[in-house]
């Protein structure tokens, strides 16, 4: 009781179960799967400080997850019982009150077994334990979703979304050969990386509950701008920041234009990506016979910045895979702690209060979209060292995909909620699961097809709006 | 009163004046246009994204800001399964035809509704869903465009008259619109979408509204495929996206409210036919290798001011009061109109030599082509004849319907202004079928 101002929610960074045989369970469970790991390991015969390694590693981290989520649930049930200490009598309809309470998962989980069981019974190449353990997980994801993720308030679509990437990290594992090879992996964080480095401004025009769908088009034009200025004889260098500037001025335009339109900001940036690819393609066929196409040389440097071979100082990985995890880091210390940042939530959350405490509305809606064309231009030029020729098209796929990741990390449309942390988890989510729709051989068509279906439950377990009768 | 009436379709101002300014420039710069193939084609061609956009318009006016990105990747999903069926040689009846794509579109619409009511996420999200999953089971159902549509369109799509099945479907898509809001569901249906929460508190029933709402869109849709296939004859999977784009920009340019509660047919037909007529008139000049870029620079160039255009409606609807938007389109409509009818007959007088001094009085005054006069005397034909009445029929009109409409507030012309319109377009329409050589008052092709 003395304590009881603290029991609600308070999670240290490394939290202790105050119930010591909850901390031997965990620290049996830890044990029991990393003995597992041992096992096979030795089985697959791997070598022996590997195995060790890991195993170490099994156990220390899913200790620590462990106590984490024991430690949330007891704060949790500790301020519970407090409250309802009188309801106890109503506890006759026992089982009845559990279905109410669980009938979505229940149903959730009974239709996966039932989809299962049928293909199970009628596919016979179906009966294979990775597909078991598939189903196991999918399973577990359910679950962890709906009961465990409650816990987390402020994380939730986090949580689900790490669940999610780590299920399916486990279950391409399996299935897939090579899958956790050192090329697989910097091929997934590479496309990651141009996915999450174009998603910046898309998460923080989000944030203020606008739209960019300018992005895929100021990345195709930046691509073959930047290679014609090259081809012009313009010193790369610069060319690189002058196309970064022009990104911005596009940006600057969006913002302006959208602002007394942020309804509409959808259409506005449409319709200026469309003259803006328009245009470049016009300005970089004058005088040359291949309309709207542009061939020349990619200096070393930007091929270095962004091709699979790269270098990064000495080690072996592109650096654009470094360059995306330091703004990566930027950005989330950046929007947590800068008054910059925390004014553009109080904005997202609430125009007419953050107005009133003298957040300027205008300059942070142009900012938020000039970042965004900034940010869309990079991705641009670090494409064009990627692929080493200039293509108007290479946006194109960052159409939707932006939005996709944007929504699947959990940053709210409605603006407010959400952050660029969020956005690499659902970067993360989109990339995994490409390669693995890759490696079990399916086409483009069934990865869009899943990607479709995927984005629905995820948004349903969080991103849920209130019944009108609540907002009335 | 009369201001605050002729504000209530005041967005209408910006999709009037720009369909009029282009159809003027595009029947200048293409006088083929207003041929009966011209215009017979021009129906067959805009009719799918004109049917996208009302099913977009639809939609939007439900509120929640619900543009559903998915309306192209779903006209194009039944595009290609009637495109399937009808190569199995399952479906080839019009009737089974019309059921699968209204009843497909219906389906998909009605998911979604349930969707947003059941599950309670954001329209755009559920749009988005659809689009990826829909563009990816498209290309799964037909890998690459192909295939053969059923018997029965095979003429459809041909263009060469203006009465194709084409324009019926279209004729009766907009009339039931308008018979629609003739009904209190449409009162409900705008409701709900300009205040969602006034609308459930006043006892609309919302969910089974917006059911409604995404039916009719469905509706739209499968109309709109059942166009598309019969212009492309074929399957095409791959068109989902641009169909969705252009959509988009047709409802914008017709100032539908994408906030919800504001719109109707015939905004979303203008801003259709706009959209149509651009790429009409840009695909009249000749840009050469770059005509792609121009064409896609000026589409965006004019979607973002025709945005910007709709800040000042209201304060265009404050200073200029009493140009209410059926008047503004009575007048641009006699000047287009008669921009046609002037480039349509054009040619029939350039030919003509110098009237003679001696002609007959009628030929002085009237300035009747001399050069077609048989030897036997004066004879004028029968087209010229008409164009001659219609002309100073419409100067007449116009000068009793200006006064009609200072009489009447400005509100709504009433039946006059639809009779009048009726009647010049059917005049038009007459003009060029009665022409035997099916291009209009000679002009050559």
């Amino acid at each position: 009781m003395t304590e009881r101002s603290d029991t609600r929610g308070r999670v240290s960074v490394l939290p202790m179960p105050k119930s010591i045989a909850l901390v031997w369970l965990n620290i049996g469970l830890s044990l029991v799967v990393a003995a597992i790991g041992l096992g096979v390991g030795f089985a697959q015969e791997v070598s022996a400080q590997r195995v060790i390694l890991f195993t170490i590693l099994t156990a220390t981290v899913l200790f620590l997850l462990l106590n984490y989520i024991v430690a949330a649930f007891e704060a949790n049930a500790a301020a519970r019982a407090e409250e309802t200490e009188d309801e106890l009598e109503e506890r006759s309809g026992r089982a009845r009150k559990l279905w109410r309470n669980n009938r979505v998962l229940i149903i959730a989980m009974a239709g996966l077994l039932v989809l299962y069981l049928l293909l199970t019974a009628s596919i016979p190449e179906f009966r294979s334990i990775k597909n078991l353990i598939g189903f196991l997980v999918l399973e577990l994801i359910l679950l962890f979703a709906f009961k465990v993720s409650g816990q987390f308030a402020s994380g939730r679509s986090a949580f689900i979304g790490l669940i999610v990437l780590f299920a399916l990290i486990v279950i391409s594992a399996f299935s897939i050969e090579g899958f956790l090879s050192g090329p697989n992996i910097k091929a997934i964080l590479l496309f990651a990386a141009f996915l999450g480095i174009a998603s910046v401004g898309q998460t923080m025009v989000a944030l203020l509950g606008g739209l960019d769908l300018s992005i895929p088009f100021v990345i195709g034009s930046s691509n073959i701008a930047l290679l014609f200025l090259i081809t012009l004889g313009v010193p790369s260098f610069v060319a690189f920041g002058f196309i970064l500037v022009l990104g911005g001025i596009v940006g600057l335009l969006n913002g302006i234009m959208s602002y007394r339109l942020q309804g509409q900001a959808l259409i506005v940036t449409l319709g200026s990506g469309f003259a803006l690819a328009g245009f470049t393609q016009i300005m970089t066929s004058i005088g040359s016979q291949f309309a709207g196409n542009v061939f020349g040389t990619v200096p070393k440097w930007l091929s270095n910045l962004a091709a699979m071979n790269g270098k990064f100082i000495g080690m072996n990985f592109p650096p654009t895979i470094a360059i995306w995890i330091i703004i990566a880091i930027v950005m989330i210390i950046g929007l947590r702690t800068t008054a910059w940042g925390r004014n553009l939530y109080a904005l997202g959350g609430n125009r007419r209060s953050a107005s009133l405490i003298g957040v300027s509305e205008f300059k942070y809606w142009v900012g938020c979209y000039t970042i965004s064309g900034v940010f869309a231009a990079l991705t641009g030029s670090l494409l064009l060292g990627w692929s080493g020729g200039a293509f108007i098209g290479v946006g194109d796929p960052y159409l939707f995909t932006t939005l996709a990741a944007v929504v699947i990390g959990g940053t709210s449309l409605l603006g407010g909620n959400g952050g660029y942390g969020f956005t690499v988890i659902g970067v993360l989510v989109l990339q995994v699961l490409t390669s693995f729709l890759q490696g079990i051989g399916l086409q483009y068509e069934w990865q869009q097809f899943i990607f479709g279906l995927l984005i629905l439950p995820m948004v349903a377990l969080y991103g849920r709006s209130p019944h009108i009768r609540a907002t009335v | 009163m009369a201001t605050r009436a002729s504000s209530a379709n005041a967005y209408l101002l910006v999709p009037i004046v720009l369909m009029a300014a282009l159809l003027g420039t595009a029947v200048i710069r293409g006088p083929s246009l207003i041929t009966e193939s011209g215009i017979g084609s021009a129906v067959i061609v805009a009719a799918p994204v004109i049917l996208a956009t009302y099913a977009l318009m639809v939609l939007a006016v439900a509120g929640r800001g619900t543009v559903d990105l998915a309306v192209g990747p779903l006209l194009a999903f039944i595009n290609v399964v009637i495109v399937k069926l009808s190569t199995a040689e399952i479906l080839s009846s019009p009737i089974a035809t019309f059921i699968v794509a209204i009843g497909l579109g219906m389906l998909y619409q009605l998911l979604f509704a349930l969707i947003v009511i059941w599950v309670r996420v954001q329209p755009i999200i559920v749009a988005l869903s659809g689009f990826l999953a829909l563009t990816g089971i498209n290309l799964v159902i037909l890998p690459r465009p192909g295939g053969v549509a059923p018997e029965f369109m095979m003429s459809w799509g041909a263009g060469t008259t203006i009465f194709s099945p084409v324009l019926v479907i279209l004729v009766v898509a907009t009339l039931s619109w308008y018979l629609f809001t003739a009904s209190t569901f449409y009162t409900n249906l705008k409701m709900m979408g300009y205040d969602e929460r006034a609308a459930w508190t006043s006892g609309v029933r919302t969910d089974v509204v917006r059911i409604g709402a995404h039916l009719i869109a469905g509706v739209y849709v499968g109309l709109g495929a059942i166009c598309y296939t019969a212009l492309i004859s074929s399957g095409d999977p791959t068109q989902g996206q641009s169909m969705t784009l252009t959509a988009i920009t047709a409802l914008v340019l017709g100032g539908v409210a994408l906030s919800g509660g504001r719109g109707g047919v015939t905004g979303a037909l203008l801003g259709a036919v706009s959209l149509w007529l651009i790429g009409y008139v840009l695909a009249t000049f000749n840009f050469g290798a770059i005509q792609a870029f121009m064409t896609q620079m000026v589409y965006g160039i004019i979607l973002v001011l025709s945005l910007l255009l709709t800040l000042l409606v209201p304060v265009i609807a404050r200073y200029v009061s009493f140009i209410s938007p059926w008047s503004a389109f009575l007048v641009l409509g006699v000047i287009v109109l008669s921009i046609m009818m002037q480039v349509g007959t054009f040619d029939t007088y350039a030919e003509v030599a110098p009237v003679a001094v001696e002609a007959a009085t009628s030929e002085r005054y009237f300035l009747i082509e001399p050069a077609r006069v048989a030897a036997d005397g004066f004879r004028i034909s029968p087209v010229q004849a008409f164009a001659l009445i219609a002309g100073l029929g419409a100067i007449a009109i116009v000068l009793a319907a200006r006064l009609v409409d200072a009489e009447s507030g400005a509100r709504k012309m009433g039946p006059f202004l639809y009779l009048f319109v009726a009647a010049m377009l059917i005049a038009l329409f007459v003009a060029i079928i009665v022409q035997p050589d099916s291009s209009l008052f000679g002009v050559p092709k």
